[in-house]
């Protein structure tokens, strides 16, 4: 076997694997905190990329700004959604709050395509073509820029969630929403601080991965698989496991499409998370929610 | 009892004239396709209304059902009253299996481990290129007969009847089924599992169980489809039929008869409808499900027995 080429896939697949943590990392601290699953988590995905575009193209703002500035729109679009979809649900049953985002989800697929069209676009970046070697391996600064900044975001946000306040208020929402309401925290405040984020880390992810592939506004059913696969895999609610397993996926994904065959390298994922399941069925962190 | 018979029987003759009050082909063709659905609806709702659990696996048995009477009628011209026979058998078989393994887990886990069952199986029939064809499809799929020597169901009324008659047997098997026993099992699991095993319940039979027979639904409605539409694609196993299937069963009503049936043609309708509003047609269609959920989360058919005073066959209410 050749060792250059299966280190090359084990890289490359580090590299796709941080992009499933940053995506996972947001279903999860919904799940985790507000017990919500979010359909509509991959379109969130998708306008973190589609507004990285447009507002490089209509503020002239370069890459890394309209990074940023993406993603803060974008955080702010999911405290929207909150405010107008899930805070209002939040004693209804589970199928109503799934559905419910499933239909968002169909409103933001259609409702992109109408504003902005359904031809993929470019987004441009100055690291796309740029590489780094390092011995025989070959990464573009992109893949780089994708694994550090999601690095960093998911060590900020172990930290945020550990250390601060704010976070001490998320884990308390998420061990018990009434007895966390009666100490006096703002349940409302905490819901929509948590959607910030997650939406945030979705729009980070699809801004950090725009420029390695085509944007269009059904990206964001594909992302929300991966995210699904992650999730559960790692176990609902869990940050560690999403770290774990997104990780775990994205190089299981790319040794299987090289050694494998491309076509079946998605059925793959599903395959490890029945086997996961069934080992254990609150996947590989399971028991440790997000809180403890 | 008597008015409820008097209804259904009411309302079979009224499903039974519909054909017939129009000549116009294209209206025939939605009936057929709200019948399909509304029977893959049932199905469905047997998982998602009675027993309380949520799969997003459903239409992969719905598509399997297609593959295999269209494999049959088009490689071996085995009938495609066999076929369809076939069809449920293989769905049923599949649907033992999966369900065997998935059903240990529960909630939001089982759903995505239904997803994932359903993926495999749409990612298995679009590679398979050898049985499948692949993306490609199958097409020229015969029209359903009885039997060979037997004339084929050519023209959208006659198939809209065969699917209604499965639609009817399945509503009614599925009010006999609540009527029983096993009908209370099913609901006893899913308002409380724990307290139904404590009541000598076999929790994990009665879901297999439920799975089984809606597996085996599925992919009846998915043969009948394959012989009235000729053409199959992978996609039939796709997310947005998927989607449309829950969107089915919970819009209308889970839990209830009428609610898929309604679903169904609410889904049908509502779309054809829409065309009229060129792009627009999808946004303003999302919109209004997401809508219907928010403020109508019993589904249309709690607004209807709202209407006439009259409770819900299964409370939903006390479902959460």
């Amino acid at each position: 076997m050749d060792t250059t080429l299966l280190l090359q896939q084990i890289v490359n697949g580090l590299v796709a694997g941080m992009s499933y943590v940053l995506i996972a990392t947001g279903l999860t601290l919904v799940f985790g905190v507000l017990r919500i699953i979010n359909f509509a988590h991959g379109e969130f995905y998708m306008l973190g990329a589609l507004s990285t575009f447009y507002v490089g193209r209509l503020a002239g703002l370069d890459y890394i700004s309209s990074t940023v500035a993406a993603t803060l729109l974008v955080a702010l679009l999911g405290m929207l959604a909150n405010k107008l979809f899930f805070w209002p649900l939040r004693r209804e049953h589970e199928f109503t709050i799934l559905l419910a985002s499933l239909g968002l989800s169909l409103f933001l697929v259609n409702g992109t395509e109408l504003l902005f069209g359904a031809d993929p676009k470019y987004l441009d970046s100055p690291f796309a073509d740029e590489t780094v070697e390092v011995g025989s391996i070959v990464v573009t600064q992109q893949r780089l820029l994708i694994f550090l900044v999601a690095a960093v975001a998911i060590g900020g946000l172990y930290a945020f969630i550990r250390f601060s306040r704010l976070g001490k208020m998320m884990r308390a929402t998420a061990q018990n929403p009434e007895g966390a309401a009666l100490t006096g925290i703002d349940i409302g405040f905490v819901h929509a601080y948590t959607f910030a984020l997650s939406c945030g880390l979705a729009a980070l992810a699809g801004a950090l991965v725009g420029p390695t592939v085509m944007v269009f506004p059904t990206v964001g059913s594909w992302a929300v698989l991966k995210g699904f696969i992650v999730v559960v895999m790692g176990g609902l609610g869990s940050v560690s496991g999403a770290l774990v397993g997104g990780l775990a996926l994205g190089v299981i994904e790319a040794l299987a499409g090289n050694y494998i065959s491309l076509g079946f390298k998605e059925a793959i994922g599903y395959g490890i998370i029945i086997v996961v399941l069934l080992w254990r069925p609150n996947g590989l962190f399971g028991g440790e929610r997000i809180a403890r | 009892m008597i008015t409820r018979s008097l209804t259904s029987a009411g309302a079979i003759a009224a499903l039974t004239a519909l054909p017939f009050l129009t000549a116009n082909t294209y209206l025939h063709h939605l009936m057929v396709l709200w019948m399909l659905y509304a029977l893959v609806a049932l199905s469905l709702n047997i998982v998602t209304g009675y027993l309380g659990e949520l799969t997003f696996g459903h239409a992969a048995f719905f598509g399997l059902g297609a593959y295999v009477t269209a494999i049959l009628a088009t490689r071996f011209g085995i009938p495609a009253i066999i076929g369809l026979l076939a069809a449920g058998v293989v769905a049923a078989a599949f649907g033992a299996v999966i369900g065997y393994v998935a059903l240990r887990i529960r909630g939001p886990q089982f759903a995505i481990l239904t997803l994932g069952f359903g993926s495999i199986i749409y990612t298995v029939t679009t590679y398979w290129v050898d049985v499948t064809r692949g993306p490609m499809g199958i097409s020229n799929i015969p029209f359903f007969s009885f039997g060979r020597m037997l004339p084929q169901l050519e023209t959208a009324r006659q198939s809209y009847l065969l699917a209604l008659v499965f639609v009817v047997a399945t509503a009614y098997a599925c009010r006999a089924l609540m009527a029983s026993r096993t009908g209370r099992a099913f609901i006893a699991v899913r308002e409380n599992d724990a307290l139904a095993a404590s009541l000598g319940i076999d929790v994990f039979r009665m879901k297999l169980l439920g799975f089984v027979a809606a597996t085996a639904i599925a992919g009846l409605g998915g043969a009948l489809y394959a012989h009235y539409i000729r053409v199959i694609t992978p996609e039939l196993m796709g997310l947005p039929y998927m989607a449309a299937l829950i969107i089915m069963v919970i819009v209308g009503g889970r839990g209830t008869i009428a609610g898929p049936i309604l679903g169904a043609f609410i889904y049908i309708g509502l779309l054809e409808l829409l065309r009229a509003a060129g792009p627009l047609r999808m946004v303003i269609f999302a919109a209004l499900l997401t809508a219907s959920v928010i403020f109508l989360p019993g589904g249309v058919v709690s607004v209807a027995a709202k209407l006439i005073r009259r409770r819900p066959r299964v409370d939903l209410q006390a479902a959460s």
